[in-house]
């Protein structure tokens, strides 16, 4: 290890964006099913 | 107990009197090897160092036939359902079909060993013993979750295509360990790893011998 | 939309979540050896730790379905599969994204990241088994038995793989967390906690009202009239 690692923000980034659209789509999916039922 | 010994030998019987499974499985194994060696190419090196791998893949693609096979002559024309009539116990049934398909995935092994070693100019460096021991159990520890899903396959009605995805996640372990035990035993073992490798597979076996015997018998009832 | 109690925790998961996830990326320090990338942590840990307890309450769900046949806890394995295996397939993107810069590739046979892919596949097998079997106890009967050898699966995999792994070369991961960095990461903890407690509850009501409506049986026609007599 030669430190700390610089910069990288754009796989932060990533990560939570992933992270929050995984979880908001899937609400989104599980009330669009609840108003289909 | 008595059960398994009777469906056992049940088994050994139906396959012994016709063999044909048994010649296509070791057809099919043959096959896939000289499919791994034209994949790799001409490079010796690397054919010798992975030989343990093409035994083992060639034997998990060989016993997704076996299962699938061995399970359907059991509901063919609803012949389970008959047998649980008879006071057959489930976990009987079970144990029994699953040391058959052992032992059947034995006998395949046990000829791919040597092709092995011809096609991958392969030897073995410690003793052979350990690599029977290698195959025992990880034989046996593809045959006995691979019998309970080939139950559950049977019972979806030929849904085929699911039991390797099925039986996938439960296979590493067993692959991972087989591998490198067999691996070993081809190309040294300085650091006296194989024992460690053959522990892991013994617990695999230990797990799933048990677990899969108990819920054998809800996979047929329903 | 009715809104029951899962709701209300599930909207207080997401407030605990956005505060730890905001307090995490641009108020914490960047971590000692992983700099910002180590920010990754709060959606990533969390992630992990909640994913597995989803696995596990699905493991007993099956257990119990197994056991009583009630659909109740048959509709618990289906919403913990379910919910878990978003999460899973969350924590493999994440654990491969925060890979890239701290190892230099995306994919490394990790025994965790390794372990995660597996889980995919034998969860995702319960899934698909639900969606083939319509007969509602076969059903029952068949997923259940794969989630509960799907999940006693996970150890032995995870402990194949890492010998596996450690004989080739040791991985290092980070394993003590700072202390500034702790407050934020426990609060991610319980968001998401609360965030999947809601939306596996959410999506149990959701199952239950759709197996009972499966098996119940057709309502009876009218009652005839009583014949006329004749006079």
């Amino acid at each position: 290890m030669t430190g700390m690692i610089q910069g990288g923000w754009e796989f932060v980034w990533a990560v939570y964006g992933i992270t929050w659209a995984g979880l908001f789509f899937y609400a989104l999916h599980l009330f669009r099913s609840e108003r289909d039922q | 107990m008595k059960t398994t010994l009777n469906i056992l030998w049940k088994d050994v019987l139906i396959e012994w009197r016709t063999r044909s499974r048994t010649v296509a499985l070791l057809s099919f194994a043959y096959t896939i090897l000289l499919l791994f060696a034209f994949a790799i190419g001409p490079d010796s090196a690397a054919l010798r160092q992975h030989a343990g791998a093409y035994l083992w893949l060639g034997l998990l693609l060989s016993s997704t036939l076996l299962l699938d096979s061995s399970m359907r002559i059991e509901f063919e024309a609803g012949a389970i359902s008959k047998l649980l009539l008879a006071p057959v116990s489930a976990p009987g049934l079970f144990y029994g079909k699953a040391i058959a398909n052992t032992i059947q995935l034995w006998i395949i092994g046990a000829v791919s060993v040597p092709m092995v070693f011809v096609v991958c100019d392969a030897t073995v460096v410690e003793s052979s013993g350990w690599l029977a021991l290698t195959l025992a159990l990880g034989a046996a520890g593809l045959a006995a979750p691979g019998t309970l899903y080939s139950a559950m396959i049977a019972r979806l009605s030929g849904k085929q295509l699911l039991l390797p995805l099925m039986l996938f996640p439960l296979v590493v372990p067993v692959i991972v360990s087989a591998v490198k035990a067999t691996s070993l035993v081809m190309m040294g073992d300085p650091m006296n790893q194989i024992g460690s490798w053959l522990a892991l597979l013994l617990c695999f076996n230990l797990v799933y011998w048990g677990l899969c015997g108990v819920l054998f018998g809800r996979v047929v009832e329903a | 939309m009715k809104a029951n109690w899962e709701i209300g925790v599930g909207l207080f998961g997401l407030i605990l979540l956005i505060w730890a996830h905001y307090t995490g990326l641009f108020v914490a320090p960047p971590e000692a050896m992983m700099g910002d990338v180590g920010r990754i942590l709060y959606a990533h840990v969390p992630t992990a730790w909640v994913g597995l307890s989803t696995y596990l309450v699905a493991f007993i769900a099956a257990v119990g379905a197994i056991w009583s046949g009630k659909w109740a806890w048959d509709a618990m394995v289906e919403a913990s599969v379910e919910v878990g295996l978003l999460l899973n397939a969350l924590l493999l993107i994440q654990g491969s994204l925060w890979a890239k810069p701290t190892w230099g590739v995306y994919w490394t046979w990790d025994p965790r990241l390794t372990t995660c892919a597996i889980m995919v596949v034998a969860f995702g097998v319960v899934l698909a088994l639900r969606r083939q079997i319509e007969e509602p106890m076969r059903r029952l009967t068949m997923s259940s038995i794969a989630t509960i050898i799907a999940f006693v699966n996970v150890p032995i995999v995870y402990l194949s793989v890492k010998w596996w792994r450690t004989l080739h070369q040791p991985y290092s991961s980070p394993e003590t967390v700072d202390s500034a960095m702790v407050t934020p990461l426990r609060v991610a903890a319980f968001g998401m906690l609360f965030l999947a407690t809601g939306f596996v509850v959410r999506r149990w009501r959701q199952v239950h009202r759709q197996l009972k409506a499966e098996v119940q049986a057709p309502d009876l026609p009218d009652a005839p009239s009583p014949l006329a007599v004749e006079d």
